[in-house]
């Protein structure tokens, strides 16, 4: 009987019964939905919002525009005035109005005497999907403030530069791929979540759980080469974990299509090709994942505890990535050497359109795989000693 | 044909054998019998290669475990103290996972594993999962997989512990069938009337020591009692642990 022989009888055997776990499979198979449906949800919102601001104009609502008829003129400019709700405050709280604009009585008077003349902007700066009304709204009202008081000064013959001693000009230069990739920025995070998740349960299963079940011993005296035993259980893991990884890619490649980016000023590169590049890119994260959660495993004094440890693994690789695509810069080069944090630039990358060496790439990949391989040699080792079944 | 040469194991400061060395021929059964604690457990994980001496070794049909263990393994069926089974895996597929790993395959094994499933009588659930078989049809499935190569030589861990009259008789006439065809079959207990039952010999072994071998008559006339309870408790040198 060959190592190999060996190896496929133990790993078949795996796959099966972790298929046949319906339980855990739901778990398994669930998890990597949920990146991509979050995606898509938040797009939706920014879409939204984007969207009104940017085609239709803001909606601002003015109470009271009977006693400014020159600055409602000028809102009407950069928006559409339509009448205030009768309780302005309570519409903002409750969200029916995203912006008022509450012009008092004594407006007109105070400002004939050239005295200060009060406007209310109504906001809540807890709503997100208010701001673009929110920032309009203030924008027109400064703009209207600085050309009132200019028009003073110029009658009273002082020259309006006086006053302006700051000439600030706005330059925005995230592209809408950039723009994107703060929302998509989530996505390595999710792919690396993924492969753990989805090879849990079997590692735990294959491990901790053969122990508490007291299968192990049975299986530690048949007569099979160790380091086979523990390959094939990595390998079952890593089934799960590669399906996992799948789904989520695929998940997020369909987010686009129901929610076309192009409409929102958004384009992502999550055609195809970048999805097998990103799996492709992820099969080394997969051997490594699967050998680490069998490692943990195998050493955990139970499966509650493997569950615990296993949890906490998960986090290690998956936050200090997402804190790197959030933070747009430019990362030293040394991540590229960080398993499972490399991966997570690259594809942060790839998501923004910006161009990889394949030096980057080949770096990320070896390292990745160097540490895959010490794991199944210490685990080999381990097993070879029979730890596993006497001291977890 | 299974042998002990002067094997040692030590886990942290506790000396479970000490030295231990027996033969278990073939076409016997060869009880090993002892207090709990005495170190039986250990003597059967080293002889089917889940633990290793520290010193000494250990021989199956002549195949030293250390050099060779999976040739060792291969000439063993192997009953374990603990026989956990897969709880979403039928007892015939059991069987055929634990065929496969001693390299069966084919028509060959299906065969081998149908004949094991009339021979223990598990036909009423071989192919129900495991999840929720009582303790009898587990040790059945047990016994099936450790069977399933057709070994030479049978070692089982208090293979009656937990079953009802009926299936402890079950075991006790494969086990004997098992003698028949000439197999070599070290059992472990410490139950003395089991070992009175089956064994044509005894080994008696103490605080990690063997401190009697041989027939069960050899036993009454070396401690010089009558009966073979009270030849035990003189040779184990206290009644503490048996039953």
């Amino acid at each position: 009987m060959t190592w190999l022989r060996s190896f496929w009888v133990v790993f078949s055997k795996e796959v099966r019964e972790g298929f046949r776990d319906r339980r855990s499979l739901v778990t398994a198979l669930l998890f990597p939905v949920l990146g991509p449906a979050l995606l898509g949800v938040m797009l939706v919102i920014v879409s939204q919002s984007t969207r009104k601001a940017d085609e239709q104009g803001v909606d601002l609502p003015v109470a009271g525009r009977e006693h400014a008829p020159n600055l409602v003129a000028f809102l009407a400019q950069g928006a559409r005035v339509v009448p205030a709700p009768p309780d302005p405050e309570e519409a903002v709280r409750r969200g029916d109005a995203e912006v008022v604009i509450v012009i008092p009585e004594e407006f007109g008077e105070r400002l004939r005497s050239g005295r200060p003349a009060p406007v209310r902007l109504i906001v809540d700066e807890s709503r997100q999907q208010a701001r673009p009304a929110m920032i309009a709204a203030e924008r027109l009202l400064t703009a209207w403030s600085l050309q009132t008081g200019m028009q003073r000064l110029v009658v009273r013959g002082i020259h309006p530069a006086v006053v302006e001693p700051l000439a600030l000009e706005r330059v925005d230069v995230s592209t809408p791929a950039s723009r994107a990739a703060m929302l998509f920025a989530t996505v390595p995070f999710f792919l690396v979540m993924a492969v753990f998740t989805g090879g849990m349960p079997v590692a735990i299963d294959a491990t901790a759980g053969e122990r508490e079940r007291q299968s192990l011993e049975s299986l530690f005296a048949a007569p099979l080469p160790r380091s086979a035993l523990v390959l094939a259980k990595m390998a079952g893991a890593g089934v799960f974990s590669a399906l996992a990884l799948a789904e989520t890619l695929v998940g997020f490649g369909l987010v686009p299509l129901a929610l076309p980016a192009t409409r929102i000023g958004f384009s992502m590169q999550l055609d195809p090709r970048m999805l097998l590049r990103s799996f492709a890119l992820g099969l080394p994260m997969v051997l490594l994942a699967s050998g680490l959660m069998v490692v943990l495993a195998a050493r955990a004094r139970n499966f509650r505890a493997a569950q615990t440890t296993l949890s906490l693994l998960m986090l290690v690789p998956s936050l200090p990535g997402m804190a790197l695509g959030l933070l747009s810069a430019r990362p030293p080069g040394w991540v590229y050497a960080v398993p499972f944090l490399g991966e997570q630039m690259i594809v942060t990358r790839m998501l923004r359109g910006e161009a990889l060496t394949t030096g980057q790439v080949a770096v990320s990949v070896a390292a990745t795989i160097t540490a895959a391989i010490l794991v199944a040699l210490f685990a080999a080792r381990t097993f070879e000693q029979g730890q596993p079944l006497f001291d977890p | 044909m299974i042998v002990l040469e002067h094997v040692r194991k030590s886990f942290g400061p506790v000396e479970a054998l000490r030295g231990v060395s027996f033969a278990v021929p073939d076409a016997h059964i060869t009880g090993l019998l002892g207090p709990n604690g005495a170190g039986k457990t250990t003597a059967l994980r080293i002889i089917y290669g889940v633990l290793r001496p520290d010193r000494g070794r250990a021989l199956v049909d002549g195949v030293d475990l250390a050099a060779h263990r999976l040739e060792a393994q291969r000439r063993l069926g192997v009953l374990p103290h603990a026989q956990g089974l897969y709880a979403r895996l039928t007892a015939r597929e059991h069987v055929l996972y634990f065929g496969e790993m001693h390299g069966l395959s084919g028509e060959r094994l299906r065969r081998r594993a149908d004949e094991l499933v009339r021979l223990l009588q598990m036909e009423e659930f071989a192919d129900r999962c495991a999840e929720g078989y009582s303790q009898g049809q587990r040790v059945k499935v047990a016994l099936a997989r450790a069977l399933v190569h057709d070994p030479r030589n049978v070692v089982l861990d208090e293979p009656t512990n937990g079953l009802d009259v009926a299936a402890t008789r079950q075991v006790r006439s494969l086990l004997k069938q098992l003698r028949e065809e000439g197999r070599c079959i070290l059992f472990s207990s410490h139950v003395m009337q089991e070992v009175s039952a089956l064994c044509d010999r005894v080994v008696v072994i103490a605080r990690g020591q063997v401190v009697a071998e041989g027939t069960p008559d050899d036993l009454r006339r070396l401690t010089g009692r009558e009966s073979l309870e009270d030849a035990f408790v003189a040779a184990i040198g206290s009644e503490e642990g048996l039953a």
